[in-house]
């Protein structure tokens, strides 16, 4: 008989509302206990009066609990739990066992459709058939990874269940699902990977290794960039993660793929300026951006002063983006966070990809140094772009002799040492230097290095250990021969951190601590040639340590509630040695009410600051595919970067919490309403937030900050506020895909009393600097053949405020600007288009896969500001003018190939 | 295997090429009220003696060719102080405005002003106490050794160094700026003067003001005096480039030592005759403090890619029965002065003499040849007050 015959037949007979309840009540006979059902059932059948209906196959698997004295009616009930199997008692002496048929069909379609589509199944089966197990639910652990490098999938997507209900792995690639006994499908998904169905037999716990490999061609069904996206309603709270093969196909500027500039698509995030350094989430300030590089902090993350993003995206992985919804695990940063993790390499054979754009050229190796155990992963990135900038004709401006270089690189050895354990090295070196209008050449680095073991303690508890040591720095070379010096900046940072991931039951619990110390350079000149009329000048050292344990839990309540909520517990000390300059108590803090000086010996704590970080984000599904979505975050700030020019500047100094600088604090409100539709080809999204930000700093009109031994004296600390709404529709599948996203969000600032001294604007509030109102991103992937794509984005948002000089006046023999009050004006609005064509590699396997990108940035040439700067006029006063690099419309052609 | 594709940059970059020139560097403008609706104001009161003066300008246009204000007459301007004393302003030039002397500042006063327009719209500065201020104790030069690049080679470009010892005085925050002057006696050639014409060669044409003129029917052209040269002397000014206010740190036990508060450019037309170094010692309240803070920050900023903008500069003059954009400061401060003359003789090398010329017997005699007149640079030959910028041909008083 089939399913669909029993289930009829079932049915039929329950119409007859035939209820007896004479068998339900019987004991059953303790001699089954411990037995199978059916030799139970065979048993009542046996026996004249009782007839019962079932198939072998559903039950044969069934154990009777041992020591049971229930009647049959609760023991039925409890066996059957979770099984899809019932019953119905037809009369006081037959019994019809009875199987909801959805999963069975389910499974049928979801197998009979990915043989048609020749997609991969697996078989599998986990424990014995007819295993002396009584569960009707298995707990089903495993980790989904990379084929090739054996990489986590972070995130990856798990549907199963009934109803092929979708839950995801967890950042490192673990899940857990509880699995219903006998015959399921798991449904594997990760964006540009090749979709895996699991075709199991359950009949114990178990353990999954799930293997997913990389599309080698993408497919005409085209998915955005972000893997949130195509799962609106489900993916948690304000995280995105974003994929470097999709990134590739958009329109770029000069060929060059950006991260940075993918992250400034996204709603809620924006940036202050054409090609500008950084970005800005949800008025939060650059520095307010955690980004992390193999668990190491970045403090600079562009190159060519803002135009290109220091991270080449042949080398990493995967990238996770918070901006709501920060797990417990980061810290340190207001704002966002950034998770960046490079590439294993290959554990099989060796790949190469090499790509040449209009001013880059970059290398990517990767492969075994030992088949099947380790690899090495290498890459490498460097510029021939002098020509940009040489090319640049000004009437106001010489930069016909400037020069740009800049190099990335990055190299990762992985070694799996057992089944258990992974360990990887992973270095990354970028240098940047330029020469621009001027006898300064600007200089910065980053230098990062870390050693990273992954073990695997049981099914349920995982831990990632990492130990690391980055530097960053710049310099400021003066070439001229009168005043030739070297300015210099460093940070130094050692990381030491240990995460664990319990995974049990429903609960997904992360736990762990990190510890930094920070070192900093704050500052030194000295001169470069004999004859400069530099002096010797050095700040003192600074030092410091920041400190968190962090605990949290996901926790899936219900079919319907997901819930993470976590706690982070940081600590911030500044230590000496130190000179702390006094002021008089109630004054201003300036040089004439300094009174003198505390001092402190090396390693004596100068200050230490506590915090408690509160972090929750909730997901209520009102359907099967929408959700309403919460949460809150507080996060603590020990390290800010402190700038007071117009345009973000290699040169910008970072100060710790110390005596006087109290940590910023940011306490974030968020909710939103999400839906996937038409079988999540379309979603939509609309979110909320608020934004309370404490300790923030700005500088005094007229702050020097280079080289200032008190730099209290110029910086205030104050409040600020950022709210708005985000809204996003996207189309993810089909040959047109695409996103739209509109953000209305403010930002201000209030520095200082009103109408006290040493506030900014008298007190009131202001804009921040990075305040734009209106942001608009459209994107889009039109898949003309399976080989072409037409993409293209536009991007909109309200000028910045900046502050400008109004008029000029006369006052003792000179003229004098008068400017605004601080960020009462705003350069104009920008916008741009861009478009590309992108042509990937011929579908065959053993072709060469190259990709070639043939873009448009800048479609309308429209003439956006890169930075507003000043320069003095005939009398004398500063004058505004914007540098618009990429005024014009600008094509690029890159070309990339794998072999 | 397949053939691998192939990539020519040259082409790539051409097409760049073409394309790039149009990035660009602009003016940019921004929508921004009109600079002459804007008031300036500028005026102070000390403890010596009066009048004392103010100074009432229009804003100008930041795009302006020429620094020149445009005066603004007619003002009903009062001077207070907390007493309830107070006394008119007078109008004694467009837009210059100065008391009669009845008033006189007192340490530990506060003063305003009270400023009324022919339309009524009235202004009030914040009242500024006048604190003590310390002495001068001593002017200290000292020589540097500099060079400077000119047109791509490098010149000497020496300085002195001036310095001064002060007493902090009796100021709590010790709010004190420096105000320097150097001056200069120096000396032009206009007698020398020739025109250039084109279809022509130069012919001699001495200024009238320099006293000489050509004797007719001499041949080659000689010089006659008719009367005394009225502008071939002058007196040469340096004025401070940003103001100079103290700096606590430089304070040591209840003394500013060793406070920069000028340079003198060593030339032999700085020191054609002797330099005369004038500092003024001025206690500021805080508000006058940070206002030339804010000028001082201003002026000495960079203009670069990653120059910091300046602040607002308000000052102490507020608008009381409009909404008048007005600028300006009223303040009050007590000054101490003292001068110190710097000699050619300061000077550790011998200074090339500035303007080598014979006596006045012979100078008929030597021009005749011409050469003079093709010795100096024609640019000397400017009256001396146009040669010598902000120079005045009016003496110093203290000049000796």
């Amino acid at each position: 008989m089939t399913v669909r015959g029993v289930l009829v037949f079932v049915l039929c007979l329950g119409t007859l509302k035939v209820w007896s309840q004479g068998v339900l009540y019987e004991k059953m006979d303790e001699a089954y206990c411990g037995k199978p059902l059916l030799n139970y059932f065979k048993m009542l059948s046996d026996k004249e009066s009782v007839r019962v209906f079932y198939k072998n196959e559903w039950i044969d698997h069934i154990i009777i609990p041992e020591s049971n004295d229930a009647p049959l009616l609760e023991v039925l009930d409890q066996l059957f739990y979770a099984t899809g199997l019932s019953y119905v008692l037809m009369d006081q002496s037959t019994i019809v066992v009875i199987k909801d048929p959805t999963q069975t069909i389910n499974r049928k379609r979801l197998l009979e459709e990915a043989i048609s589509k020749s997609k991969k199944i697996e078989s599998l089966q986990i424990g014995r058939k007819g295993s002396t197990s009584n569960k009707q639910q298995y707990s089903i652990t495993g980790l989904i990874v990379d084929a090739k490098t054996r990489s986590p999938l972070s995130y990856a997507t798990i549907n199963s269940g009934e109803s092929m209900s979708s839950s995801s792995a967890n950042e490192k690639g673990y899940f857990e699902l509880m699995l219903t006994s006998g015959p399921n499908v798991l449904q594997i998904s990760y964006v540009d990977y090749e979709e895996k169905l699991l075709d199991i037999e359950v009949n114990d716990d178990g353990e999954l290794l799930i293997e997913l490999e990389e599309k080698s061609v993408i497919l005409d069904e085209v998915v955005i960039s972000a893997q949130s996206l195509l799962e609106m309603a489900t993916s948690k709270l304000g995280q995105i993660e974003l994929n470097m093969n999709e990134l590739k196909r958009a329109p770029t500027f000069l060929g060059e793929t950006d991260l940075v500039k993918q992250v400034q698509n996204l709603p809620g995030v924006t940036t202050v300026g054409e090609a500008a350094a950084g970005f800005n989430v949800r008025g939060g300030g650059v520095d307010q951006n955690l980004i992390l590089y193999d668990g190491l902090p970045v403090f600079n993350s562009s190159h060519l002063f803002g135009f290109f993003s220091a991270f080449n995206t042949d080398g990493i992985q995967n990238v996770s983006f918070y901006r709501g919804g920060i797990p417990a695990e980061y810290g340190g940063r207001t704002s966002s966070v950034m998770d960046i993790k490079t590439k294993n390499g290959d554990l099989e054979k060796w790949n190469y990809k090499a790509g040449i754009g209009m001013i880059t050229t970059n290398l990517m190796a990767d492969g075994p140094i030992r088949k099947g155990k380790s690899s090495l992963a290498a890459s490498f990135r460097s510029t021939y772009s002098n020509w940009l900038v040489n090319a640049v004709r000004t009437d106001y401006a010489d930069l016909s002799n400037s020069k740009v270089f800049f190099y990335d690189g990055s190299l990762k050895y992985s070694h799996i040492l057992n089944e258990k354990t992974n360990i990887s090295l992973s270095t990354y070196s970028s240098k940047d230097a330029f020469n621009l209008m001027g006898d300064s050449t600007y200089q910065w680095s980053n230098l990062l290095g870390s050693i990273k073991v992954n073990h695997t303690f049981s099914t349920y508890l995982s831990a990632e250990f990492t130990l690391g040591s980055s530097a960053y720095g710049y310099k400021v070379n003066n070439e001229d021969d009168l005043t030739a010096s070297e300015l210099a900046f460093k940070i130094n940072t050692t990381v030491l951190k240990a995460h664990f991931n319990l995974q049990k039951a429903s609960h997904n619990l992360a736990f762990g601590g990190q510890m930094i110390y920070y070192s900093l350079n704050p500052g030194s000149l000295e001169p470069t040639t004999a004859i400069s009329n530099v002096r010797n000048f050095a700040l003192n050292k600074q030092y410091a340590f920041e400190n968190a344990f962090y605990f949290s839990d996901e926790l899936q309540y219900s079919d319907q509630l997901f819930v993470e909520a976590g706690l982070r517990l940081p600590m911030f000390v500044a230590l000496g040695p130190a000179e702390i300059s006094t002021y008089s108590f109630g004054l201003p803090r300036e040089p004439s009410t300094m009174t003198g000086s505390l001092h402190y010996k090396p390693m004596q704590p100068i200050r230490a600051y506590f915090g408690l970080e509160p972090r929750i984000s909730a997901r209520y599904m009102t359907g099967r595919s929408s959700s309403l979505k919460f949460g809150y975050n507080r996060m603590y700030q020990y390290m800010h970067l402190v700038t007071n020019t117009t345009a973000v500047t290699p040169i910008d100094i970072w100060q710790p919490s110390g005596y006087y600088f109290e940590p910023q604090r940011a306490d974030q409100i968020s909710m939103g309403y999400f839906v996937d539709f038409k079988e999540k080809k379309y979603g939509a999204s609309v979110e909320l937030y608020y934004k309370h930000l404490h300790n923030i700093i700005d500088f005094k009109d007229g702050a020097n900050l280079v080289l200032n031994k008190n730099l209290e004296a110029d910086l205030l600390q104050g409040k600020g506020k950022a709210y708005g709404i985000e809204t996003s529709l996207s189309k993810n599948s089909g040959r047109l895909t695409g996103t739209t996203n509109y953000t209305y969000s403010r930002a201000f600032r209030t520095i200082g009393e009103i109408n006290a001294t040493g506030s900014i604007n008298g007190g009131l509030q202001y804009p921040a600097s990075f305040d734009q109102p209106h942001i608009m991103n459209i994107a889009w992937n039109y898949g003309l053949s399976k080989r072409y794509f037409f993409t293209g984005s536009f991007t909109y948002h309200t000028g910045r405020p900046v502050t400008i000089p109004l008029s000029a006046f006369s006052l003792e023999n000179t003229t004098v600007a008068y400017f605004s009050a601080r960020n009462q004006y705003r350069i104009p609005d920008y916008h741009r288009l861009d478009i590309a064509l992108v042509i990937e590699g011929n579908h065959k396997k053993k072709a060469n896969k190259g990709t070639w990108v043939f873009s448009i940035y800048n479609v309308y040439g429209r003439r956006n500001p890169y930075t507003i700067f000043f320069q003095n006029t005939a009398i004398g006063v500063p004058r505004p003018y914007q540098l618009s690099i990429i005024g014009t419309v600008f094509p690029s052609i890159s070309y990339n190939m794998k072999f | 295997m397949d053939k691998k594709p192939t990539f020519s940059n040259g082409a790539l970059f051409g097409i760049a090429w073409a394309i790039i020139t149009s990035a660009c560097v602009e003016p940019i403008e921004f929508l921004v009220p009109p600079a002459d609706s804007q008031i300036v104001i500028e005026g102070m009161i000390s403890d010596e003696e009066g009048p004392y003066y103010i100074k009432a300008t229009k804003g100008i246009d930041i795009n302006a060719s020429s620094p020149k204000t445009t005066p603004i007459e007619n003002l009903m301007i009062t001077l207070y102080d907390d007493s309830g004393n107070s006394e008119e302003y007078v109008e004694f030039g467009p837009g210059e405005y100065r008391t009669n002397g009845l008033m006189k500042g007192t340490i530990g006063r506060s003063y305003h002003i009270k400023i009324e327009t022919p339309d009524n719209r009235i202004f009030e500065s914040i009242p500024d106490m006048l604190h003590p201020v310390g002495e001068i104790e001593e002017i200290k030069i000292e020589f540097e050794e500099r060079k400077e690049t000119k047109n791509g080679v490098l010149v000497p470009a020496d300085v002195f160094n001036i310095f001064v010892d002060a007493n902090v005085g009796e100021l709590d925050m010790g709010y004190t700026r420096w105000r320097y002057k150097g001056t200069f006696k120096a000396k032009t050639v206009p007698e020398l003067h020739m025109i250039t014409s084109a279809s022509y060669l130069p012919y001699k044409s001495p200024l009238p003001c320099s006293g000489y003129v050509m004797a007719a029917f001499v041949p080659g052209g000689r010089l006659l005096k008719v009367a005394d040269c009225t502008c071939c002397e002058c007196w040469g000014q340096h004025f401070e480039p940003v103001p100079q206010l103290s700096d606590v740190t430089l304070v040591s036990e209840g003394r500013f030592r060793n406070v920069k508060v000028g340079e003198v450019p060593i030339n032999n037309r700085t020191f054609y005759e002797k330099y005369l170094v004038e500092i003024e010692q001025m206690s500021l309240s805080r508000m006058a403090f940070e206002f030339f803070r804010l000028i001082r920050s201003q002026k000495l900023g960079a203009t670069s890619l990653f120059q910091p903008p300046s602040g607002e500069i308000q000052g102490n003059v507020r608008a009381i029965n409009n909404n008048s954009s007005i600028i300006g400061i009223f303040w009050a401060s007590s000054i101490k002065r003292r001068i110190k003359y710097i000699y050619p003789s300061d000077v550790p090398y011998l200074l090339t003499p500035w303007l080598i010329l014979p006596e006045n017997d012979s100078i008929k005699q030597f021009l005749y040849p011409d050469q003079a007149f093709y010795y100096y640079s024609q640019n000397v030959t400017r009256p001396c007050v146009e040669y010598f910028e902000n120079a005045t041909t009016v003496k110093p008083d203290v000049w000796e």
